[in-house]
């Protein structure tokens, strides 16, 4: 099997266990739509009721969700991205079965885990023991089976001695954990998960991340729907974007995050004051990433050159001195310098102006979303004056882990 | 049951999870109480003293002469039990949907489940206590016939179809309109006391007595003081009622089928 939670790889795995297309396709909606029942008079609900009744369509309602396709095979995994209330938990609660769908075929094949917000079917006032075997019994699995797990369920959830106390003591991030230690111990063929990441703490988190790449690298298929495109970006090969209801996107997750992120900044950019005006301060004007032959871009595939080319104010028309960081777009930090080390100095295009570019011959970076900050600095190279941020995507084939390739070669070993 | 070209999982699984319900229903319903299940058995014998005072001694109702050597309090209990199980368990039915709502949004099983759970655990708390006053009384010397309790018992069986029914029937319902729960308190009311629990159906005038009779309440209660206080065995009777329950079961359980895969739009 090959490490197919590496963002981009195009290795699928469980293609070694052959058979047909269909046989391995889980999931499969075809114009799946939800009409939620407007119920905000007493009329409405007898209207409605009626209309459910006599299976007619004539009932007030609005539409969660409209038209949906779409597939899912074993092995993959799929990102559900979109604004809140675009329509994506309707989405997952249809498959997970909670939902009957308006309109459209729903197929699911083999055993959903799902874990649905919030304390998935936990009850407030049984122990986080007997929530357990409720749960389980919800999932399908006899009680015998569930003893055997139980151990396992509580190692993971680690909670300690609170497994004993009613879940309605307990801490949000608490049941998410146990909640996901349930859903994961199952062994369910598709596992659903709706939010659950953003509230568990950060080593928990990280156990989640692991379990969940193991899950993918033994043929697990995951639907995940997340605020965090980074999580989508580490996790899901393809992604769907819902947008009021509708597919507005659906690809690779990297495409799809980066339309999606481009489209919160245009409407968060709205209101940036646009035209960077001058002032008594150094501040970067504008700043792009370009390929080797001048052409901009904010894609590059691994190994290519990319130019971050930039323009820069100095209100005295000095040479400002620049500094330039690549961030992965989770904000870890890849790599920074200045522009001081090695006395560079900027063209001047105008008074007060002054062009720059830095030149990545062989981009080593891994494929993954970046950001590039730039910034200002004084002319001691003391005081940061500004940033801008400028993101750009990496793509390319790799089973490397981490940020950057190191140059490197395997050679046989001495022995001593 | 779930919606169409969704594949359901195997059933046999649901039998254990009913069984995990009821005894959530059982043990949740006193929760946080000191005394816990012993309120289940309190609370219908403190109704019971209520009732015999009141009826016996204020309005001095008197056991019928076809009942030679039954006290009050064992004519009424004879009928209260079984009533106390069909109201407590629809009442339990109707809310069921409701009071598990945080299931039903996340999880996707069969919400009839919810339904049966609320009328076992009735069945079997008052069950028991049933048989725990019968049992009683009869030490203190009450003449109710032990050979008469398993066909009392059997008898429950359809009572408590018509239970589930009309608990099925009334959860859906609530689920979209919420004012079924305070029709259905008036109407449990009015019910109770158009049945023949606390007084004889000898009572209620000629007149009356047929519209009396098509009431099945008034059916089970004075068959259950045949069967436990004159010896009586089945009739032809018992076979025509239970089959009337049956309908109306599969009735309510259809209606309920019919609304159960909407009831999250409501929630």
């Amino acid at each position: 099997m090959t490490a197919a939670v590496v963002p981009g790889t195009a290795t699928s795995t469980g293609a070694e266990s052959g058979g047909t297309g269909d046989a391995r396709e889980l999931i499969r909606l075809r114009g799946v739509g939800k009409d939620y029942p407007k119920i905000s008079t007493g009329t409405d609900r007898l209207r409605t009721l009626a209309a459910l009744l006599f299976r007619r369509r004539d009932m007030p309602h609005f539409r969660a969700l409209d038209g949906i396709d779409l597939e899912l095979r074993r092995g993959e995994s799929l990102g559900i991205v979109g604004e809140n209330g675009a329509g994506k938990s309707t989405l997952l609660k249809i498959i997970a079965g909670v939902v009957r769908p308006t309109a459209g075929e729903v197929r699911v094949q083999g055993r959903v885990g799902a874990l649905l917000e919030l304390g998935s079917g936990f009850h407030p006032d049984y122990t986080g023991r007997e929530n357990i075997f409720l749960s389980s019994a919800l999932m399908g699995l006899s009680r015998r089976v569930t003893r055997a797990k139980v151990d396992s369920i509580v190692a993971f959830a680690d909670i300690g001695e609170h497994i004993d106390e009613p879940i309605k003591h307990y801490s949000s991030g608490m049941v998410v954990r146990l909640g996901f230690a349930v859903a994961t111990a199952l062994e369910p063929d598709v596992l659903i998960t709706d939010e659950v990441l953003a509230v568990g703490d950060e080593s928990f988190q990280k156990k989640c991340i692991a379990w969940l790449e193991g899950f993918l690298r033994d043929g697990g298929t995951l639907l995940m729907c997340s605020h965090s495109m980074y999580h989508v970006q580490t996790l899901c090969r393809r992604a769907i974007w819902i947008h009021h209801g509708r597919a507005r996107m659906q690809g690779e997750s990297f495409d799809v995050t980066r339309e999606y992120l481009t489209y919160h900044e245009e409407k968060n950019g709205k209101a940036r004051p646009a035209p960077r005006a001058e002032g008594t301060l150094p501040r970067i004007m504008s700043a792009w990433t370009e390929r080797g032959d001048g052409v901009r871009a904010d894609t590059f595939r691994r190994g290519e050159a990319l130019v971050l080319q930039g323009v820069a104010y100095e209100p005295d028309d000095r040479p400002p001195v620049l500094l330039f960081g690549v961030v992965r777009v989770d904000g870890t930090s890849v790599y920074g310098s200045h522009s001081n080390e090695t006395g560079f100095r900027p063209a001047r295009l105008e008074p007060c102006q002054f062009g720059f570019a830095v030149r990545f011959e062989a981009l080593a970076l891994l494929p993954g979303k970046y950001r590039m900050r730039v910034h200002t600095l004084d002319a001691e190279g003391l005081r940061l004056f500004d940033t801008l941020e400028v993101e750009f995507v990496v793509t390319g084939e790799t089973r490397d882990y981490g940020v950057v390739e190191l140059a490197h070669a395997w050679l046989p070993g001495r022995g001593r | 049951m779930s919606a169409p070209g969704v594949s359901t999982p195997a059933a046999p699984r649901w039998g254990w999870l009913l069984l995990s319900f009821t005894r959530r229903e059982l043990l949740n319903r006193y929760a946080g109480s000191v005394s816990g299940l012993a309120w289940t058995l309190l609370h219908p014998l403190a109704q019971l003293a209520i009732y015999a005072f009141v009826f016996s001694k204020v309005f001095r109702i008197g056991v019928p002469p076809s009942y030679p050597n039954v006290g009050y309090v064992t004519f009424m209990a004879a009928a209260l039990w079984p009533w106390i199980m069909f109201s407590e368990g629809v009442q339990r039915a109707m809310g069921a949907i409701g009071a598990n709502a945080g299931l039903i949004r996340k999880v996707a099983f069969p919400h009839r489940l919810l339904v049966y759970s609320a009328i076992l655990a009735s069945c079997v708390v008052h069950g028991v206590g049933f048989l725990a006053v019968l049992l009683a009384l009869r030490i203190a010397g009450e003449p109710i016939g032990l050979r008469g309790l398993p066909i009392a018992f059997v008898l429950l069986v359809p009572y408590m179809l018509l239970a589930a029914g009309i608990g099925a029937f009334l959860a859906a319902l609530q689920t979209l309109l919420r004012d079924v729960e305070h029709v259905l308190q008036v109407v449990l009311t009015i019910l109770f006391y158009a049945s023949p629990i606390l007084y004889p159906a000898s009572l209620v005038p000629a007149s009356l007595r047929p519209w009396v009779q098509l009431n099945p309440l008034a059916w089970y209660s004075e068959r259950m003081r045949e069967v436990l206080l004159h010896g009586s065995g089945f009739v032809a009777g018992d076979l025509g009622i239970g089959i009337a329950c049956a309908a109306v079961f599969v009735a309510g359980l259809w209606f309920f089928e019919r609304l159960s895969p909407h009831f999250e739009d409501f929630l």
